[in-house]
């Protein structure tokens, strides 16, 4: 999972390592992510989540499909 | 997840905050008044959960995620100290997971031009129309989570 400056650095990042696309989000997209999945990574009564649980929260930000699948 | 690695993956968190860096086995060992290898063995048996990341056929914490503790392009200043993600997600994670602002140095995986991004509050203040590429399909991620 990399950061890339612009839609023309991704193309040619694919193409120069001969990648199929996967899924690309704005920075801004990524950190209301990350901060959904790793917010409670701290607390002392952590738990494991259930991967129903970390479905959601890809769910509730809209990333959906196939691609997004965890199983 | 028994109470036990819970404690463990907790003492392994807390010494990462505190020290920067994740304890040895025969640190956490010390701390638990327990022998080395069991100490091992839960630390194995987190690394079977995904709890913890272990540098391959050893007990060395690579990722106790979303902290890092390989060289990656991602350098993130935040709550007073210069952390390394793993990744993009993980990097904006650092901020999340320590309730802090942060800096994230890091570069673009094409060119390597350095590029900055600036979390303010729960929002980038710099950097928000960088790009994130995430690759591998979720179901997938754990199959090779260096590369993921």
């Amino acid at each position: 999972m990399v950061y890339l400056r612009s839609e023309e650095h991704l193309s040619r990042w694919l193409s120069d390592n001969g990648w199929e696309p996967g899924a690309t989000l704005s920075a801004a997209k990524m950190n209301e992510l990350s901060r959904a999945w790793w917010w409670t990574r701290l607390d002392p009564g952590w738990r494991p989540r259930s991967a129903d649980e970390s479905q959601a929260i890809l769910t509730d930000l809209g990333l959906t499909g196939d691609f997004w699948a965890l199983r | 997840m028994d109470a036990f690695d819970l404690d463990v993956r907790r003492h392994v968190y807390s010494s990462v905050v505190a020290d920067g860096r994740p304890p040895t086995t025969t640190e956490t060992a010390g701390a638990f008044g327990r022998d080395e290898p069991e100490i091992a063995d839960a630390y194995r048996r987190l690394h079977d959960a995904h709890a913890l990341v272990l540098f391959p056929d050893t007990t060395e914490v690579w990722m106790a995620n979303p902290f890092c503790f390989a060289p990656t392009p991602h350098r993130v200043t935040a709550g007073g100290r210069t952390w390394t993600g793993t990744c993009c997600w993980d990097a904006l994670g650092i901020s999340g997971a320590l309730h802090a602002d942060a800096e994230i140095s890091t570069e673009c995986a094409c060119c390597g031009e350095p590029l900055t991004l600036v979390v303010r509050g729960d929002a980038l203040a710099e950097g928000a129309d960088t790009l994130c590429h995430v690759l591998v399909p979720a179901r997938r991620w754990w199959d090779d989570i260096g590369f993921t």
